[in-house]
């Protein structure tokens, strides 16, 4: 009690390295507030302006930083390129999904502010995943992330299946969440510590790396982040929460979300848990591999293009941990670069689906799609594009991902888990191509203007609903721009960064450096 | 008295977190949580975390169970079982599971947590965890974790809020505000937000999913949309002049979603 009369010394607030995670809440806030207008365009207009401005200044906040590597406030946050450039790629994610929202019904139901909001602050709470370097911070951030996309699956309400992927994400995710603090709860009773320096630093000195409670504490924390990045056999939400939720607030959750889980992984192994490698190393390797057949077998059989996405996500972030699992520097700056390209990708094919959404009355079914190469040439290239990317086809941002990725398993000494990335491409291909095919070889039912005034029945035997993903502008093509924008650009990106990937190789080299891998 | 002690309040954490699960009373599981957080406070007396045994008490058994209580006080439904009866291999699985981890960390606290058990303890000093240190780690090394749990909160408010508010939250001059020539031109079921709000003239969709949505318990969200007879609002009302013909139609079936 003697001691509250003492003058506590305030941790150093770094406000510079600080600026893009406080830009991002700053505009939270601003937005929030902005949703309470009466004036409908400041609502339906100003709101997503305002957020798209916000995640374009942290951008380039966080250009600005770039090179400096410190410790921010006590030591909870780390400033390095790692934390740099994923928050770039959240950013990026952040602002296409903006984009994506710009006419969809889902940001009219939940009111414009709130819908905006809480998807920057689900922005936020990524950028501090990624940077946290201390067991509390990993755990707020994690939170932070999660309890608004919780919100934001279940932003169509009057759509029951928006409801229940709301529903299900909570209920999984929360479960996720506990075993994450289980496990670093453990991490933290075997080491003493919650700041990773100071773990690692245990780890290295002792015989604490072969303690049974520390490994039971990995082992929670591999399955909490497991659920986090639908890692199987902790994938089984993905497929229902990614259909069920509004298709812009599901291109976001496959992309940044992702990216996010895998940002913390990286940092949590590869730097706290480095010297128990030998421990953890195989047991993801083979969550790994059952990820990459599980995924790629998985989407064979689905005619939901979303569920189909959802399970390439599943068997994606299985060639991603593949990368996590060496531990070396060159794994990382594989598991980044892939990141990367995989948001690219799937960006494209995700503005693709939401636009056919609107167009046509069968939803996200892969029927939505067929003759779209005679009638939508942009549209169809785009999403051409990004299936052979994601299949990992030559001169696309996926082959040189997967080529990255396949030579940092060989070189470090998971050879077998090299085979298992190139057999699930091979396998991958087979409901990749189903889509281009539908795109390309099938003849249009309709010109994508017409729209049905009968529910139509889908393969599944089940109907379409009227509604889905209904737009006030259901009609026709007109006022996609930004949808075709946006498709187009990623598209356009994926060729790019497949023909000319060294800048972005450059970046992910500083990325991979500032972690002091060997 | 230390062991007698930690026995007693061991065995009673054990047994209500058995009653929580088990009992198929509603108001006799949340009493069971009660009963469990009271034990676990014990133990963390024992630990000499007075200040997390005070938290737990105030904040858990006081202010978080009195919330439960209202719920279930609110919602009743004392008399039907919590969600769906599971299937057979989905019980099989779920006990496998639970043994799993059981043994699991059985082998973790058995092979070193007790082990530490004769010894003096981990090295710390002797205000370890007392208000005032926490108070200081929340304003020193944690200040960043602390402010973020403020903005955490605020931000599952706003998502709460907007989860559980009112459906009809577009007023009636939103709703006018959003009527345009187009709509009168335009055919009936095109997927427009008039259709999709349903305006005075639908039913009232999903008002039982909607609202039990943010809830924790899963169970009330599979109950059935009211149905269309207790509707007070008649559909076949006629519509008043200038409504647009999109919202004419008399909700059919297939509205319904």
């Amino acid at each position: 009690m003697i001691a509250t009369a003492e003058t506590i010394e305030a941790p150093h607030v770094d406000w510079a390295g600080l600026s893009p995670l406080i830009a991002v809440f700053l505009g939270a806030i601003v937005v929030l507030l902005l949703g309470l207008s009466r004036s409908r365009s400041a609502r339906e207009t100003a709101v997503p302006l305002l957020s798209i401005a916000t995640l374009a200044i942290a951008i380039g906040l966080s250009v600005g930083r770039w090179g400096e590597r410190t410790d921010l406030i006590a030591g909870a946050l780390r400033l390095d390129e790692l934390t740099l450039i994923l928050t770039i790629l959240f950013c990026v994610a952040g602002i296409a999904t903006v984009l994506l929202s710009w006419r969809h019904v889902a940001p009219r139901e939940l009111a414009h502010g709130e819908y905006y909001a809480l998807l920057l602050s689900s922005i936020a709470g990524m950028i501090v995943l990624v940077a946290a370097q201390n067991l509390v911070a990993v755990f707020v951030g994690l939170e932070l992330l999660s309890i608004p996309l919780y919100v934001l699956c279940a932003a169509e309400m009057r759509r029951a299946s928006s409801l229940e992927s709301g529903l299900k994400y909570l209920v999984i995710g929360s479960v996720g969440s506990a075993t994450v603090l289980y496990g670093l709860a453990f991490i933290y009773g075997a080491t003493g510590s919650t700041d990773f320096g100071r773990i690692a630093e245990v780890l290295a000195g002792g015989d604490v790396a072969s303690d049974v409670l520390l490994l039971t504490g990995v082992a929670l924390t591999i399955a909490g982040m497991a659920f986090k990045a639908s890692v199987a056999p902790f994938h089984q939400w993905t497929p229902d929460v990614y259909e069920g939720a509004p298709t812009p607030i599901t291109a976001f959750m496959a992309v940044a979300t992702k990216a996010a889980a895998f940002g913390v992984v990286l940092r949590l192994f590869d730097v706290a848990l480095i010297d128990a490698a030998l421990d953890w190393g195989p047991a993801l390797a083979v969550l790994a591999a059952i990820t990459i057949v599980v995924g790629n077998v998985g989407a064979l059989g689905q005619s939901s293009l979303k569920r189909l996405l959802a399970y390439s996500s599943v068997a994606q972030a299985g060639y991603m941990l593949a990368g996590v699992v060496v531990a070396t520097r060159l794994g990382l700056q594989a598991t980044i670069f892939y990141i990367a390209v995989y948001l690219v990708m799937n960006l494209a094919a995700f503005a693709v689906i939401v636009a056919r959404e609107r167009e046509t009355p069968l939803g996200d079914d892969i029927s939505s799609l067929n003759g779209i190469g005679a009638t939508r040439p942009a549209l169809a290239w785009s999403m051409t594009i990004s299936m052979l990317a994601l299949a990992g086809f030559p001169a696309t941002a996926g082959f040189i991902g997967k080529f990255y990725l396949i030579e940092a398993a060989v070189a470090g000494a998971y050879t077998w888990l090299a085979v298992f990335i190139v057999v699930g491409s091979m396998i991958s291909l087979a409901y990749y191509l189903k889509v281009i095919a539908a795109i390309w070889m099938q003849p249009a039912e309709d010109d994508g203007t017409v729209v049905a005034t009968e529910p139509v029945p889908l393969a599944d035997g089940g109907e379409t609903p009227l509604l889905a993903g209904g737009a006030e502008e259901a009609t026709s093509a007109r006022g996609q721009g930004e949808l075709v924008g946006v498709a187009v650009v990623f598209a356009a990106l994926t060729v790019i960064l497949g023909i000319v990937p060294s800048p972005l190789l450059d970046v992910v080299r500083d990325a991979g450096a500032a972690l002091g891998l060997l | 008295m230390g062991e007698v002690l930690f026995f007693v309040a061991g065995i009673g954490a054990v047994a209500g977190a058995i009653g929580v699960v088990a009992l198929r009373n509603p108001f006799y599981s949340v009493l069971a949580l009660v009963s469990h957080l009271l034990c676990l406070a014990a133990l963390f007396l024992l630990l000499r975390a007075e200040f997390v045994a005070a938290a737990q008490v105030v904040v858990y058994a006081g202010a978080v169970m009195v919330l439960y209580v209202f719920v279930v006080a609110y919602i009743g439904g004392q008399d039907e079982p919590l969600g769906p009866r599971a299937g057979r291999g989905l019980k099989v699985i779920s006990v496998l599971f639970g043994v799993a981890l059981f043994i699991e960390l059985s082998i973790a606290t058995l092979g070193s947590g007790l082990q530490l058990v004769d010894s003096p303890g981990a090295a710390v000093a002797a205000s370890f965890g007392s208000p005032a240190e926490i108070g200081t780690l929340l304003l020193t090394k944690y200040l960043l974790v602390f402010e973020l749990a403020s903005f955490l909160l605020l931000i599952a408010v706003v998502g709460a809020v907007v989860l559980a508010r009112r459906r009809g939250g577009l007023s009636a001059a939103e709703e006018q505000e959003r009527y345009s020539a187009m709509d009168i031109l335009r055919s009936s079921y095109t997927g427009t937000m008039a259709e999709a709000v349903g305006g005075p003239h639908s039913l009232p969709k999903k008002a039982g999913a909607a609202e039990s949505a943010p809830a924790d318990d899963p169970a009330p969200a599979d109950d059935p949309a009211p149905a269309p007879a207790d509707d007070p609002t008649p559909t076949t009302e006629p519509a008043p002049a200038g409504e647009p013909t999109s919202a004419d139609d008399p909700a059919t079936p297939e509205d319904q979603r």
